[in-house]
């Protein structure tokens, strides 16, 4: 594909091109790793320990206590965005703040700010879910995909 | 620029002050001596409760389960409650064998049905309910508490295991 590209340019531009690749600047692969790896794992210790909260406070098991978790996560993180500290943190982490469900309240909330000098209704409504709508479409999409595997499975007596 | 730099060193000085503060509210709680309190963090082994204490033989038999699931070595805390009728069994998974959690529940399970066919069982590995089971091994331990009311809560106990969503 790069090849095929390359013969299609001009002498100026394979030579710019060049040029180009001699100035750029290399990205820190691994610090950026290392960044997400850090605040991922915070993001995902403040989850366990709302977990733990619900179980220990609240009459929810550990198989029930993941709804609220991420509800409240997603509730956290919608402050966050509101008054700009996650847009420092995505800046700082990247993948680290964007892939736990934090990433999707933030997705949400920085869409709707966004559009919100269009109107209530086609600007926040017609917007918010601009990002997150493709998180939610694939997800239940993946999720139906999963059950009916699981279904044909213990149907099979595979499971 | 300086007024920028006092106020940096005056917000770092407070937050000093709240972490000092929230070490000395930690340490201050070491004391309490309540075994739920830190059920979900440290290995409890606790005793096993009987509810029904008058029937014979009952405290063998509580013993002996609590004995056969101890003898697993994927596990590392088991709390055994034997009701009149109902008999909960919890436990903790050591953590890298808690991918195989389903599979070693439904040994347990078989295993207990097998040597104790009188029982009936319901085997959990949920914190939930292990932390369940100590507060009311905890709130047996009080004089006024009744044979009826720790039934009742061993039943909703049991339900809440039951819960799915």
């Amino acid at each position: 594909m790069a090849d095929k590209k390359k013969k299609n340019m001009t002498p100026a531009q394979q030579k710019y091109q060049g040029l180009q690749q001699k100035h750029e600047l290399k990205r820190p692969i691994f610090k950026n790793c290392l960044r997400a790896f850090w605040v991922g794992g915070l993001i995902c210790t403040i989850g366990q320990a709302v977990t733990y909260f619900y179980i220990y406070f609240f009459n929810f098991t550990e198989q029930t206590a993941g709804n609220p978790t991420v509800a409240t996560m997603v509730f956290f993180s919608m402050l966050l965005t509101g008054f700009g500290v996650y847009d420092h943190l995505g800046q700082y982490a990247g993948a680290g703040s964007a892939v736990p469900v934090t990433g999707f309240g933030n997705a949400v909330i920085s869409a709707a700010i966004e559009h919100r000098t269009e109107g209530f209704v086609l600007g926040v409504g017609g917007n918010m879910f601009k990002l997150a709508g493709s998180v939610i479409l694939f997800g239940v999409f993946s999720a139906f995909v999963v059950a009916l595997i699981k279904t044909v499975l213990i149907q099979w007596g595979v499971l | 620029m300086n007024s920028e730099w006092e106020g940096l060193v005056m917000r770092k000085k407070y937050v000093f002050i709240v972490l000092y503060l929230l070490l000395v509210l930690a340490g201050c709680s070491q004391n309490e001596s309540n075994d739920s309190e830190m059920a979900l963090i440290k290995k409890t082994d606790p005793k096993p409760v009987l509810i029904d204490k008058k029937t014979k033989g009952n405290v063998d038999v509580a013993a002996d389960i609590k004995k056969e699931i101890t003898s697993y070595k994927e596990l590392y805390d088991v709390a055994v409650v034997k009701g009149t009728e109902d008999t909960l069994v919890v436990y903790k998974v050591k953590h890298l064998q808690r991918f195989h959690m389903k599979k070693i529940e439904k040994k347990i399970k078989g295993m207990l049905e097998k040597k104790f066919p009188d029982e009936k069982f319901t085997v959990s590995s949920d914190y939930k309910i292990f932390l369940e089971a100590i507060k009311l091994k905890e709130k047996m331990e009080k004089p006024d508490y009744s044979e009826e009311e720790a039934n009742k809560r061993l039943k909703e106990i049991i339900k809440l295991k039951k819960e799915m969503a």
